[in-house]
């Protein structure tokens, strides 16, 4: 895990890096505490004359070191006349242009610093105003080096916003990685414990549990970070459960940034695969409305056989406004939705309690798949903490196994139902001819090409040489019988 | 009581897990981006485009579900987002700007 103390130990590098960096940017003020002094230096009567010598003709490079040594001699010595000063000042300043004008007009490319340290009328400099010739010697180097060979060294004034962004974003995405990537397993193996664990409700029902085999088998089997099964075996009526977790994904930042605009639920979905005999002709579904009539418009058994149920106004008891019923049969319909499962769940006053994690819910025998016969339940999944809310909803898993294993439609719910599968039946059989045909028909096509590929060219001109007497002699006897 | 058990362990099956075919594997926007970004990162030596292949090479290693199917893409979309980087810090024939 990694620990704040280390994310802020490396975000203080990079803004030292950065500020590193921008530093020579400063240097200017240095040059602007100059100016303000050689204002004040301006109002001496005798300073014109020295700023006169400073103004022959020089390039940006050589004002500034001379103006700035002036000034600092002035300062550096404050207590001897002025007049003692202004000489100094032009013997000093004489040496100061001459010697960037020297250096200056020599070449820009060979300016160096090590160069100019190295010229004879250089050393003068560092020995009279040495402090402040040195300071400003300091100053000029870095400014000149880096306008002149502003080609050489760029970097030095490029801004990294793109790279400091860059890896700041990826440095909060692994954190966010490991963060999450937690926060998904306790949530998935807080579910486990509430309901696969031992006394729970599915240790009861079923007596294989887990993915592994024999008895230490791991519970839940995790296909991604944000992905985990949970399978369940031996039981009357079926043949297992697939309990399939999908949360959100919060091991991912920009996926994470994203459900913040597009909301997402985690969600459990129940897979139970029912026995073949232990199924009637059972297609309903149950889902809020919305969801309901996309589910009939969509999911293909649905679509094929069963239509929404309304209300029926005659009877009391059946599920709230704001659920939809999808089902082949309102017989079949109304023997689903039992008692014990309005006053548990979906009654008005249960569902405001312990309906709210609900999705949908969907049996079938004729479903689209690998395996036919299939009970669908969309759960979504409460915080780590309240697992126990979805107690009731969970419950309903092996009581609907129960109650569909047992049921049995009356004989007229039977006949409708048995008509339009014995149609879907010719269907898929006639579907099934036809994809065959066409197997068939594809392999055949296949091998005379590669037959055909394998013969050489000479072959070729054969069988080609073949099929054209084939053709005259098919072509021959009828002018023979004309003739005749 | 014992009658009223559900439970069957001799009805007991093994978790067989649910085969995939490659086909039907949902797609993965992230790793195709990223080689989007590494190409167009190289060819036209854009900074941004190389550090943003980067971040979606580290989306899709944080979503990949098979080790086997997923690393070679990944690999591949990773290995041209870091050529991009590299090509664009230290260039190799840059007139005259040696870093």
């Amino acid at each position: 895990m990694i620990r704040p103390s280390s994310l802020l130990a490396f975000l203080s590098l990079l803004s030292l890096f950065s500020f590193l960096l921008l530093q020579p940017a400063s240097g200017d003020s240095h040059f602007e505490g100059f100016d303000a002094d050689e204002d004040d230096v301006a109002e001496e009567p005798l300073d014109p004359s020295s700023f006169k010598l400073v103004d022959l003709p020089l390039t940006v490079t050589g004002d500034s070191p001379s103006a700035s040594s002036t000034p600092d001699s002035n300062s550096n010595q404050p207590d001897s006349t002025p007049s003692a000063t202004t000489e100094s000042d032009a013997s000093e300043s004489k040496p100061d242009s001459s010697t960037p004008a020297a250096t200056t007009t020599a070449g820009f490319a060979d300016w160096d610093e090590d160069e100019f340290e190295g010229l004879p009328t250089a050393a003068d400099t560092p020995t009279t105003p040495k402090s402040a010739g040195a300071s400003s010697d300091e100053k000029e180097t870095p400014d000149p080096n880096s306008k002149q060979q502003g080609e050489r060294v760029p970097w030095r004034k490029q801004s990294f916003t793109v790279e400091i962004v860059c890896v700041s974003f990826l440095i909060m995405f692994v954190i966010n990685y490991f963060t999450g990537k937690r926060e998904n397993e306790n949530i998935a193996l807080a579910w486990a414990a509430k309901f696969a664990t031992k006394d729970s409700i599915f240790e009861k029902n079923f007596s294989l549990l887990g993915v592994g085999e024999g008895d230490d088998s791991p519970l839940l089997l995790k296909e991604g970070q944000n992905v985990f099964k949970f399978y369940a075996s031996g039981r009357r009526f079926c043949q297992g459960l697939l309990a399939t977790m999908e949360l959100k994904s919060r091991h991912d930042l920009i996926a994470k940034l994203y459900n913040m605009v597009v909301p997402c639920k985690d969600e459990i979905t129940f897979q139970v695969y029912m026995n073949d005999n232990a199924m009637d002709h059972v297609i309903f579904a149950l889902a809020k409305k919305k969801a309901a009539k996309m589910m009939q418009k969509e999911v293909r058994d649905l679509q094929r056989f069963a239509g929404l149920v309304p209300q029926p106004a005659n009877s009391k008891r059946w599920v709230p406004e704001e659920l939809g019923v999808v089902s082949e049969s309102k017989e079949v319909a109304g023997d689903l939705i039992t008692d014990a499962v309005l006053e548990q769940v979906f009654g008005e006053k249960a569902f405001e309690k312990f309906g709210k994690g609900f999705i949908s819910m969907h049996f079938s025998d004729q479903h689209p798949g690998a395996h036919r016969k299939m009970l669908l339940f969309k759960f979504a999944l409460p915080d780590a903490s309240n697992m126990a809310d979805m107690t009731r909803l969970v419950a309903l898993v092996p009581y609907y196994i129960d109650l569909i294993g047992r049921y049995k439609l009356s004989s007229q719910a039977r006949s409708k139902t048995e008509a339009a599968r014995n149609k879907a039946a010719q269907e898929a059989f006639r579907e099934l001819q036809n994809a065959r045909q066409e197997a068939l028909l594809r392999k055949k096509a296949e091998k005379k090409e590669e037959a055909e590929a394998k013969l050489s060219a000479e072959a070729i001109r054969r069988k080609e040489a073949k099929d054209r007497a084939r053709q005259m002699k098919k072509a021959m006897p009828k002018i023979k019988m004309s003739r005749r | 009581m014992s009658a009223n058990d559900p439970r069957q362990p001799a009805a007991a099956k093994p978790f067989v897990p649910p085969v995939v075919s490659p086909e039907e594997m949902p797609v993965d926007y992230s790793g195709f981006l990223a080689v989007l970004f590494g190409i167009a990162g190289v060819m036209f030596r854009y900074k941004l485009c190389s550090w943003v292949a980067l971040i979606f090479c580290a989306q899709s290693l944080a979503n990949m579900k098979n080790i086997e199917n997923d690393l070679k893409q990944i690999s591949m979309a990773s290995m041209f987002a870091i050529m991009g980087l590299v090509n664009n810090y230290m260039g190799l024939a840059r007139p005259g700007t040696k870093a």
